[in-house]
This record gives C-alpha cells, sequence and structure tokens, in this order.
C-alpha cells in the first residue's frame, strides 16, 4: 500500500507504514532535510512544514493523516533560485546563526502572515510561541519579519 | 600590515542562504551508501558492579553488524587525570553510562538488538549530591583513584574530591581578626543548565585503508582526533576529523562525545556507521553546566575597602572530572574577579557525584561566580551602607591593579564601561512604569571572563584568479567567526574582499593543530594564526608585484584586489596578475600562520592546581537590568537590559549584537527559567523541553548594546572575542535586581516562580552547606596553606 502527498507541487508517494511521523518521510524517503527534528515531541517547531495551508510540528502528524494533502517544506519557500521576502529578510537582517531552528520559524511566520498581513511586533512574537531557537535571542527574527509586513 | 579600519564592517554570513533554504547539510542529515544506524545501551542506576556482560543473543538479531563493549576499549581518558573509560569498566558510576554499543542495517533494529544484551548488576550505594559526596565515610565514585594516570601535575585529589584548585595571596586570618571591618558571609547555590544545542552530538564514522574518518558535529576537531585515538588505541595520526555546519555548541561540543563509539563500530562492520543522541539521551546525559555551592566571606572597611576575601566553591563534576578538573582554574578569575583584594583565599573543588558528567557552557564557571560576586558584593553594599553603584566604581580593577593570583593588570577598563552604563541609564527614560502594581528592582553588575587563547594554526593560499583559500582547523558553530571576522582579516591584509577568501571547513588532514572554537578564541587565535598568515602571503605578493611594476614593495599598497604604486591611483596591476605571474616565476604565493598565548605571570606560589595562573586576554562586561516581579505569582518579567560589552576592536559590530542579544538570552534562561533537579534515583528529571523551558520570543526584550573598544588586548587587530562573554553576567544582574525588587536575600538560581514566591513569603530554607567547612582552611586538601 501506498501514500500519496502532494509535496511542495509534486505528488509524491511513500510505502511508510501510516503510524509513522511525517517529518521521517519527508527526510528519509524523499530527502527533504530542511525540517530539523530536535525534540520529537512538538515543543520545538523546527519541524514545521505547512499541512494544507496549516503550520504543523510534522514530528507529530503521522504520515497517514497527512495522505492526499498538500504539504509544503522550506525547501519550496524560493523559487528558481530566488529568496522568498521572509528568507531575504531574514538574510539582510544577519539574522541567521546556527540555522537549525529556521526551516521551522519560516515555516510558522509564513503561515501567519498569510493569515495576518498587517501583524504588531508582539503578534509576531506570539506567532512564534511554538518556535524555539537557542542562538539568536529572537529579536532580530521579529525585526525581520516586522520589516517585510513594513515594505508589503 | 593589516589596516583595521578595511577589516571592520558589517559583512554578511555566507552560509545564511543555504540555511535559511533547508539546504545545509549538518551531520544529522548526513547518510553514506551502506551506513550502519547505531545505538547505545545505557545504565539505568546510578552506581551498580558489572557482574556480566552477555552480547551473544543480539548478536544474532536481524541485522545486527557489529557490537563493542568495555573490551574493545581498555584506556581511560580526561583533562588533569585519566579516570574516563568509554565504557563502564567493572563498574556503573552513573544514570546513563554507556555498557556497549550495536550497529544495525536500521536504526529499529539496532535498538532491538541493545535491548536483547543481558547486563547483570550489582547494586551499590551511590552519592547523588556533594554533601553525599563530602559527608564523612561517603562511599567513593572512584575506589581507585590513585591507581589512574595524572595529565596534570600540581593538583590535589583524594576520594570524592576529583581536583582541587587554591589560591592563597596574603593573610587573611589577620585582616578578617582586625576590629575595623565589617564581616559578610554569603553563600549560593545553583542548578545545572543543559545547552539544548538543536543539532544534538552526532558523528558518522568510517574507517578506510587503515584510517578513521570521523565526520562531526564537534567545536573541537583535534580533541576529537587525539581522544579517539587514545580510546580506540590507534596514533593519532590514523584518525582523520572533518566537521561540516554544526548546529549549536555553546560548549557542549568541546569535548570528545560519541566519536571512539562510532569509529569502533566502523571498523568492526567495515561499514559506515552513524550515530545520533536522542533528544532525551542529549536531557539525561548532556555534558551540562555545573551544578555549584558557595561560601564567600569578605572583610571590607566602613569605607568600602576589600581587605579580605574567602572563598569555597564546590563544583559537581559528576561520575567523571572532566572538563571541570581544568574548571576549577576559573574561579580565581571569575570569583576573584572584578574587584581589588587586599588579600585572598579560594579554594575550588571538582566533586565526584554518581550523577551524569557535566562539561563546559558558554562562560563556564564564570556565569554563577559572578552571580555569587555580584550578589555578595550587594549584600556587601547592604552591611556598610554604601551605594552599589558607588562601591563598584571605587574597587573594580584598574590599570596596575593586582587580581587574585597577583597578576597586573593593564588599563583602565571597567570603571570607564561603569561610566558610560551610568550615562546610558542617565539617557534613557526607566521603564518602571511597565511594572504596574508589581514589584519593581534595577541593578547593574560587572563581570570579569577571559579568551581561552592557545594554539592556533591557519595557511592562506594565494589562487591565480585573485582568490585566497584560508585553511584552519576553525569549525562554524553559527556564531559566524568562520564566515565573517576571519575572511574580513586576511582580505582586508590582502587588499581583496572577504568574499573572495574562500574559508575551507575544518579537516585534520589539511589544518595544523588547532585547540578548537570556544572561549570565544576563533576571532582571537584562529584570526592571529590567519593574519600572520596573510602578512607572509602579502610579503611574497609585493615582492613579485614589485618587480612586475618597477617599484619598491615599502611604495606599493594592496587595495580593492589590486596593487598599486603609493599615491598614484591606477598605476598598478590587479592582484590576479601578480599571482598568475607568481605561479609561473616563484611557483604559486602561500603562508603559514600561528599563534599561540603569550602566558601572563601570575604572583609566584599564590596559584596551585590551576591550568592557567593567570589571564592572558581579560573581557570586562558591564550590565544593567530593570525587572518587575508578580508578588501573586512569583513571576519575574525583564523590562529593559542593557549591556556594555569590552570588545577591544569589533571587526563586524552587526555580528557582536548578535551574539550579545542571543547570550543575554541564554543568561535570562538560566537566571529565571532552566531547572535540571535529579532524582534521589541520579537521573536527571527533566528528560525532554516539556519539563526544561527554555526563554522563548514573548520572555526576551531587544537588549540595549554599547560596544568599549580600545582596552589593551593582543589580539589581532586589538580584537577580544565578543560571543562567549554575554552570558556572563546576566545572572548577576536578574539576582541583584529581583532582590532589590523583593528586599530578600537571593541565594539561589533560576528565580522560577515558585521559588521566588518562596522567597516573597519567607519559606524559603536558609542555605547551609554542612560539607563547607567553617574554616576555609579546613576545605583544602592543599597542605600548609
Amino acid at each position: 500500500m501506498s501514500l500519496r502527498l502532494n509535496v511542495n507541487g509534486e505528488d509524491r508517494f511513500s510505502a511508510a507504514e501510516p503510524l509513522t511521523p511525517l517529518v521521517d518521510v519527508l527526510r528519509d524517503e524523499f530527502h527533504l532535510t530542511g525540517a530539523k527534528i530536535v525534540c520529537r515531541e512538538g515543543f520545538c517547531g523546527a519541524c514545521t512544514v505547512l499541512l494544507d495551508g496549516r503550520s504543523v510540528m510534522s514530528c507529530l502528524v503521522p504520515v497517514g493523516l497527512a495522505a492526499d494533502s498538500e504539504v509544503r517544506t522550506v525547501e519550496s519557500l524560493a523559487t528558481d533560485g530566488v529568496l522568498s521576502p521572509l528568507q531575504l529578510a531574514m538574510e539582510q537582517h544577519d539574522a541567521v546563526q546556527c540555522g537549525m531552528c529556521f526551516p521551522g520559524m519560516l515555516m510558522s511566520l509564513t503561515s501567519f502572515l498569510e493569515r495576518m498581513p498587517n501583524p504588531s511586533r508582539d503578534d509576531i512574537k506570539a506567532a512564534l510561541a511554538g518556535n524555539i531557537c537557542r542562538c539568536t535571542g529572537y529579536e532580530r527574527i521579529v525585526d525581520a519579519a516586522l520589516s517585510v509586513v513594513r515594505a508589503a | 600590515m593589516s589596516e583595521p579600519s578595511t577589516a571592520t564592517m558589517d559583512f554578511p554570513r555566507r552560509d545564511a542562504r543555504d540555511k535559511l533554504q533547508g539546504r545545509t547539510r549538518y551531520i544529522v542529515d548526513q547518510g553514506r551508501p551502506g551506513m550502519l544506524h547505531a545505538v547505545q545501551l545505557r545504565a539505568e542506576v546510578p552506581s551498580a558492579r558489572i557482574l556480566r556482560i552477555d552480547t551473544s543473543v543480539a548478536r544474532k538479531m536481524p541485522g545486527v553488524r557489529a557490537i563493542v563493549t568495555a573490551e574493545d576499549s581498555p584506556a581511560r581518558h580526561g583533562i588533569g587525570i585519566a579516570d574516563h573509560p568509554l565504557f563502564a569498566t567493572g563498574c556503573i558510576r552513573y544514570d546513563g553510562e554507556p555498557i556497549a554499543a550495536v550497529a544495525a542495517e536500521t536504526l529499529a533494529q539496532a535498538k532491538a538488538a541493545a535491548a536483547a544484551i543481558v547486563v547483570e548488576l550489582e547494586p551499590l550505594p551511590a552519592v547523588i549530591t556533594m554533601a553525599d559526596a563530602l559527608a564523612p565515610d561517603a562511599p567513593l565514585v572512584h575506589p581507585d583513584w590513585r591507581d589512574y594516570e595524572v595529565l596534570l601535575e600540581g593538583g590535589a585529589h583524594a576520594g570524592n574530591v576529583a581536583w582541587e584548585a587554591t589560591v592563597v595571596r596574603g593573610d587573611t586570618d589577620a585582616v578578617f581578626a582586625r576590629d575595623d571591618v565589617e564581616i559578610v558571609d554569603s553563600r549560593f547555590r545553583i542548578g545545572r543548565q543543559n545547552h539544548l544545542s538543536f543539532e544534538p552530538r552526532a558523528v558518522v564514522a568510517s574507517y578506510e585503508d587503515g584510517r578513521f574518518h570521523i565526520e562531526t558535529s564537534t567545536q573541537v576537531p583535534w580533541t576529537v582526533r587525539n581522544v579517539t585515538a587514545r580510546l580506540v588505541g590507534v596514533p593519532a595520526s590514523h584518525v582523520r576529523v572533518t566537521v561540516p555546519a554544526v548546529g549549536g555548541g555553546f560548549g557542549l561540543k568541546f569535548d570528545c562525545s560519541l566519536e571512539p563509539f562510532a569509529a569502533l563500530l566502523a571498523r568492526a562492520a567495515g561499514r559506515p556507521v552513524k550515530l545520533v543522541n536522542s533528544r532525551e539521551e542529549e536531557m539525561l546525559t548532556c555534558l551540562s553546566r555545573e551544578n555549584a555551592e558557595i561560601r564567600i566571606r569578605s572583610a571590607v572597611t566602613r569605607e568600602g575597602e576589600i581587605v579580605g576575601r574567602e572563598a569555597v566553591v564546590l563544583m559537581d563534576c559528576g561520575a567523571y572530572g572532566g572538563e571541570q578538573i581544568f574548571l576549577t582554574t576559573m574561579t580565581a578569575h571569575t570569583l576573584g574577579g572584578n574587584y581589588r583584594l587586599g588579600s585572598v583565599k579560594i579554594s575550588t573543588r571538582a566533586i565526584y557525584t554518581n550523577t551524569a558528567p557535566n562539561g563546559a557552557f558558554r562562560a563556564c564557571n564564570g556565569v554563577y561566580n559572578t552571580f555569587a560576586l555580584e550578589r555578595h558584593t550587594d549584600e556587601i553594599c547592604a552591611a556598610i551602607g554604601m551605594d552599589p553603584l558607588e562601591f563598584r566604581r571605587r574597587n573594580v580593577l584598574g590599570d596596575k591593579d593586582l587580581g587574585a593570583t597577583g597578576q597586573v593588570f593593564e588599563g583602565d577598563v571597567l570603571r570607564p564601561m561603569l561610566d558610560r552604563m551610568a550615562e546610558l541609564r542617565e539617557a534613557k527614560t526607566s521603564k518602571k512604569h511597565l511594572a504596574g502594581e508589581r514589584l519593581y528592582g534595577r541593578a547593574t553588575t560587572v563581570g570579569t571572563w577571559f579568551i581561552f587563547v592557545g594554539p592556533s594554526a591557519a595557511t592562506v593560499n594565494l589562487n591565480p584568479d585573485g582568490s585566497a583559500t584560508l585553511v584552519t582547523s576553525g569549525v562554524e558553530i553559527g556564531s559566524g567567526s568562520m564566515m565573517q571576522s576571519l575572511p574580513q582579516i586576511v582580505a582586508s591584509t590582502l587588499g581583496l574582499r572577504p568574499q573572495d577568501v574562500v574559508v575551507r571547513t575544518a579537516d585534520t588532514d589539511a589544518g595544523g593543530f588547532d585547540v578548537g572554537v570556544g572561549g570565544g578564541r576563533t576571532t582571537v587565535s584562529l584570526g592571529a594564526a590567519s593574519l600572520a598568515a596573510a602578512v607572509e602571503v602579502r610579503k611574497k605578493l609585493l615582492h613579485v608585484a614589485s618587480d612586475m611594476l618597477e617599484a619598491s614593495a615599502e611604495d606599493l599598497v594592496l587595495e580593492n584586489g589590486r596593487v598599486e604604486i603609493l599615491g598614484v591611483k591606477g598605476s598598478g596591476t590587479t592582484i590576479e596578475k601578480v599571482a598568475e605571474r607568481a605561479q609561473r616565476v616563484t611557483g604559486p604565493i602561500s603562508g603559514s600562520g600561528a599563534f599561540t598565548g603569550p602566558g601572563v605571570a601570575a604572583m609566584p606560589g599564590c596559584a596551585a592546581g590551576h591550568f592557567i595562573d593567570a589571564i592572558d586576554i581579560p573581557v570586562f562586561a558591564v550590565h544593567d537590568c530593570e525587572v518587575a516581579v508578580d508578588p501573586e505569582t512569583g513571576h519575574v518579567e525583564v523590562l529593559s537590559y542593557t549591556v556594555v560589552q569590552d570588545v577591544g576592536r569589533a571587526l563586524n559590530p552587526r555580528a557582536i549584537y548578535g551574539q550579545i542579544q542571543g547570550g543575554v538570552v541564554q543568561g535570562l534562561g538560566y537566571a529565571l527559567h532552566e531547572e535540571i533537579s535529579i532524582g534521589a534515583n541520579g537521573r536527571i528529571c527533566q528528560a525532554g523541553l516539556e519539563t526544561y523551558r527554555v526563554p522563548l520570543a514573548q520572555d526576551v526584550v531587544p537588549v540595549e548594546i554599547s560596544l568599549y573598544e580600545g582596552a589593551p588586548s593582543i589580539g589581532p587587530l586589538g580584537t577580544k572575542g565578543a560571543g562567549e562573554v554575554p552570558i556572563l553576567n546576566v545572572a548577576a544582574a536578574i539576582a541583584c535586581a529581583v532582590s532589590n525588587a523583593t528586599g530578600r536575600r537571593v541565594q539561589e538560581i533560576p528565580l522560577t516562580p515558585p521559588r521566588v514566591l518562596e522567597l516573597l513569603l519567607g519559606n524559603n530554607q536558609p542555605l547551609d552547606f554542612p560539607h563547607i567547612a567553617d574554616a576555609w582552611r579546613d576545605n583544602a586538601i592543599a597542605a600548609g596553606v
């Protein structure tokens, strides 16, 4: 039996057991290693992907529940080598340090900014409540997100 | 020489784009054809005798390719004392200690086989706390301690005292007996802190053509090379270590850890082996910042002169000495730092317990000693009735003042930094109004840290296309030093753009020896070696150019990728053309550089058992914060946070701001949120992020930052490391501010809501350490002190 998922706009098929965490299928079968496994318990947010447009922790989603859904990962944000405005803002603000949390941060913020196009600084911080960063102390990530809002 | 003005810029980091696209391949993302997956079988008791280990059933399980145990690695390693075998040998000393390692075709098969290994144990008594370990007749964690190889002479050790470093300068007994002094006696207790680097410790090892290739997530490629060789039993030259992007270190990866296990399995199986710690393993066996217990007594005159100080610092090293043995050294420079002392005695002891070993963590030892010292300082101020800022202004170390070990400090740095902080406090409106009905407190604290200099090597190749390649054993752990300051230094020396300097990732087969990336040393030590290598390239380049341009080398300048005759723009040629010509005439141009700490002198006889008697490059920090304490819940909110940091010279100010913001927030976690407790069974209670609470976006504020430049430094272009020190006095500033807000003595961190409520309600027990003797000398093995 195989499961169909639409991953980053392309139909993919997985032979994994339905209870396999989505993050393992993305990383091990599809070699999309952007989403990171940090806690496997849904606390850190580093494995955040969009499932039918909603941000989810892919460590907590059994792949069976993602069948026939659209999955977007960090690998989809840049198109033809052009960074998304959010990615570009992170680069320009020198926000990145070790980089492990950014795939999840970017997906949470991408989804959030699609839903709330004109957030305040506090709104952005609240949106990041499920994404831990151990390096940066957050403020620059918030600065970068806010700069995208202001430019829009 | 390199001009600081051309080296200074907000140069962006080249690794950001791939990291933002999820393309960076950390070790956890890597695979190789035919790669096996490995797990460790770990002990689940804190102390036991091993009666039997039987792997025969496990070896026949499906997919199993190799199993290794203590029989495969008889050697011991350590810092100062070789007390640490790779696998539990003869007995179990902590919950989580490796007993065996298994490699199989899949991770599930490896786990199943590990579970099938038979281990027969006989329970032994355990010492879980330092009080247990120092109790009369306490069971010894290492009954055979006398037989261990001593790797550094001079440290006293006996029984459960793994190492002791003492400082004795002057006669404290005499000054404590004076009748014109106030004696202030303080006690502090601090818990452990987990690094929570997002990438766990992880390694892929293979064995090819008689040599090991270890690709690993580490800060110290050369330590991994040397320790793996010792534990695997091969010459160090038979181990090659390479390091891709590292997903966070913070000191966790400043030691060899998983690499020898993977190496043994790879050799046994003849296949590449990947070993990655689970988050639970990282939480339970992380080389945490150690818990500590501190007593500090001072004799101070009514005029605010510290005439004598005595301190005892107990550091829990866990079951093996590790980094704590080295870190006993640091108390002299942290708790013994900041202030002029008339006389001083310090005993710092690393104590064995049957708990997971601790390790290095950003500003190791410094953060809790600075907390203790600054809270003690405020208690002194309260006792003699002096304003805490005025007391600090009068007493901080300045030019020609003596440190605890008698080293002579150079330059007035802390005092003008305090003045600058005072100006910043004046200039900004206080955030007191944000406290509302809550209790409000503010504090300014000072801290002394250092750069862990030590040997580094670099090679710079000038390529015929006009680019340069920098080869070192440096690692990019996230701080950006390898991506920013190092290419900036090389480029400015050669008149290139930093983006034209290729930075080779660490490979011990290519780069020379290096102590590692940590201790604030990357820009300083690797930077100095890189600068020296670039200077040699520059000299050779100018020699060839001088022939080409028929001008003396002294009249040539390198800028914008060109060699110009001084004062005649456009008169010269491109560096590319010079490099091309050099290749034909002299052969390709390259240069090598080396650096090590010069070694500053201490006063003879003051320090015993120290790895560093005096610090080559001191680094100072002044922090100020405002807090609001909710009397109903005990919640502490940080209202403002300001840092004045001594950076020597800021080569990339924007990158330093990023380090300060991140370091302060890690310190806020230590001060307020992150608590590790150890159960009576010797196991760490916080197995994951549900119970180990780190700062989130809503817990933090933007840090106001002022970089203090111009303090003396032997670093290249006058630099000091800027990434480690930002965490140093955060716990101190928060604890002093909470004390001021609540009017209570803060003796313990983290200041979690329950602990703050206890303080407010007066329910907290005053700290009493029966295992710290009342008379200072009874806390030192070193006789005759």
